[in-house]
């Protein structure tokens, strides 16, 4: 008896699941909305507008929305401008490397051999205290350092070990990559401490218990474990030195000319149709850049 | 042959392990009986090598091995929470072991292959190679990590819990299955459990650790009719321990112990004649299926079980909140000497 009527009136109700899911689906839209409207504004449709002003005609102060190639076959066809992707590209490469290189033992020692959280949250906090002085100090600070004066000549020079100041050491691309690694250096290390914190003591344990040697463990768990950090890493150092230009400003003595730095002076002297295909140059490099990263780790799955 | 000797652990000012001695024989089910908090974990990682003893020694087939690491030492850690590695499948971490040690890895990927399939096959797993270590249920996962080192062949194999996560009904069937194998591959196990029944079960010797010392090791059913201190007799959750003062009794020893299926209940006046009595408070009764627990409160506040089988029901009706005096014959119960 009652269960015929529970049946009667589970057919005729509308089903709770589905009207559960319709209202989830409404707030998940409700929540998402204000993103979706600043992107749109802020980052989609500027990005339209850099692309549709790459293609006016520039006048000697001015550009002009007349449609033209004109800036695009300026630009692809200026060895001076190539250089400057060419650049672009060699000192992201070496940034990348060098800031793995330096950071992945710091991140293997926070994250693996400090297990205790506290003093774990305190040296991660000791890695940004150098984001406590402006950008362009720690960035200048570079000079007493490299210098024909500088500490390092002085001291190397001291030590008998060179009778020359070494002149490579500033003014150089040397002096743009030491100091890119040494500012970008800690967005490889926090998301690479993070992964490596996150994998259970048991399983190296087990991995050794079952006879592999600390290399081997290295290879085969700790490695693959952590790449997710090391994309992440990676994404947040690429983004950032292939829009550099205060750093080669200030440490090359114009020798290296990134894109950034051509954008930078092409709209100092109005140039904004130029610096427009700079800017796209750029943006596509680095969508390049990050789509290549998602391909090798499903950030999706891992994280 | 694996003994250890006055060994002695400290994490700063706790004590988790004091001059332990204990020896695990070739080809035997030892089971390491212990409260939570005992010392079971800490002896297992210090035999395993991940931890160094403060004091004492650990040795093997006669040679003192403390001072190797644990990747050489060639003993098989089940862990607690299983430690699969969660990026490679099932096949993958079988075969982790022969592949990547240290000392004679095995090269031919054929003979990996096959070893890590009758390995599998052993545990129950067969065709489950391919699978991702994250996609099977618990179960697999327990039988993965036992495969997993089974398969390096180990002298011996140390389980910290490895039944802890599964439900009951397949923790009773791993228990039997944990048997079958070590009985086919012929080493040793040593299986850490909190629960008696897995080590009573299971063990062809148990010890029983309390406060970071053996206080008893030996046959199942002889450490279970005759422990030997209060302390293996708390352990078995078996036995009432007694204060021999509330007891009306010359027995010099300063605690008794009686099973709980062994005291008789009376009203008050009516104990049997020569049976030791003591006067309680009944206070609950518990249904258990084929056996009814019932709870006591004596005069000094200890608890006192009572079990009665109900197939051969053998207690009087009671009223909770009454007063029972509860008896036993003098020889059933198990006197301890010593410091209570």
């Amino acid at each position: 008896m009652t269960a015929v009527m529970t049946d009667r009136a589970a057919t005729d109700a509308p089903s709770p699941a589905k009207g559960r899911r319709q209202s989830d689906k409404r707030r998940a839209l409700a929540l998402l909305s204000p993103g979706i409207l600043r992107m749109l504004l802020f980052m989609v449709l500027p990005m339209c507008i850099v692309v549709h002003v790459s293609f006016w005609a520039q006048i000697t102060f001015a550009a002009k929305p007349d449609l033209t190639t004109t800036s695009w076959e300026r630009f692809l066809s200026t060895p001076t401008y190539l250089a400057a992707i060419w650049a672009t590209l060699r000192v992201w490469v070496i940034v990348l490397v060098a800031t793995l290189l330096v950071g992945y033992p710091v991140a293997l020692f926070i994250g693996l051999f400090v297990r205790n959280k506290t003093p774990q949250t305190k040296l991660l906090v000791a890695c940004v205290i150098p984001f406590w002085t402006s950008f362009l100090i720690r960035v200048i600070a570079w000079r007493p350092m490299l210098g024909t004066e500088g500490a390092i000549n002085v001291i190397l020079m001291k030590l008998w070990i060179i009778d020359q100041p070494l002149t490579f050491l500033l003014f150089s691309e040397f002096s743009v990559l030491a100091g890119m690694t040494r500012i970008y250096c800690v967005f490889m290390v926090e998301p690479f401490t993070f992964m490596l914190g996150r994998i259970d003591p048991s399983v190296i344990e087990s991995a050794r218990d079952l006879g592999a040697s600390f290399w081997t463990i290295f290879r085969k768990i700790l490695l693959p474990l952590s790449l997710p950090g090391v994309i992440v890493g990676a994404i947040f150092v690429s983004v950032m030195v292939l829009g550099e230009f205060a750093t080669a400003a200030s440490l090359s003595g114009r020798k290296v000319n990134l894109l950034g730095n051509i954008i930078v002076s092409q709209v100092g002297s109005l140039k904004w149709a130029f610096a427009a295909v700079a800017g796209v140059v750029l943006t596509v490099i680095n969508s390049a850049v990050i789509a290549l990263a998602l391909l090798v780790v499903d950030l999706r799955n891992e994280m | 042959m694996l003994p250890l000797s006055r060994v002695t652990r400290r994490y700063g000012d706790t004590l988790a392990l004091e001059g332990l001695s204990l020896t695990v024989p070739d080809d035997t089910y030892v089971s390491l009986l212990g409260a939570s908090g005992s010392g079971k974990t800490t002896l297992l990682r210090l035999i395993a090598g991940f931890e160094a003893p403060d004091q004492g020694a650990i040795a093997m087939n006669g040679q003192v091995i403390d001072a190797m690491p644990p990747h050489l030492r060639d003993i098989g850690f089940v862990f607690q929470n299983f430690a699969l590695f969660p990026h490679l499948n099932v096949a993958d971490n079988v075969g982790f072991g022969l592949r990547h040690r240290a000392v004679s890895p095995v090269a031919n990927a054929a003979e990996v292959n096959d070893r890590v399939r009758a390995a599998l096959a052993l545990v129950g797993l067969d065709g489950f190679g391919h699978r991702a270590a994250s996609a099977i249920s618990g179960g697999q996962r327990q039988r993965v990590a036992l495969a997993r080192t089974v398969v390096t062949e180990p002298r011996s194999v140390l389980l910290d819990e490895p039944l802890g996560a599964l439900d009951a009904n397949l923790r009773a069937r791993m228990c039997d299955e944990l048997r079958a194998i070590r009985e086919r591959l012929k080493i040793s196990f040593l299986y850490v459990t909190g629960s008696e029944t897995e080590a009573l079960t299971m063990g062809d010797l148990v010890a029983v650790l309390s406060d970071g010392k053996i206080v008893q090791s030996g046959p199942p059913d002889v450490l279970f009719n005759r422990p030997r201190n209060a302390d293996a007799a708390r352990h078995l959750n078996a036995w009432n321990i007694f204060d021999t003062r509330a007891l009306d009794t010359t027995v010099p020893a300063p605690q008794m112990a009686v099973r709980f299926e062994q005291i008789g209940i009376a009203t008050p006046g009516r104990a049997p004649r020569g049976h030791l009595s003591l006067p309680a408070r009944y206070l609950a009764g518990e249904f258990n299926g084929p056996t009814a627990l019932h709870f006591f409160r004596a005069a000094d506040d200890s608890l006192v079980q009572v079990v009665e089988h109900l197939s051969q029901p053998r207690l009087p009706a009671m009223t909770e909140g009454d007063n029972y005096h509860l008896h036993f014959a003098p020889d059933l119960a198990r006197e301890f000497p010593g410091a209570p």
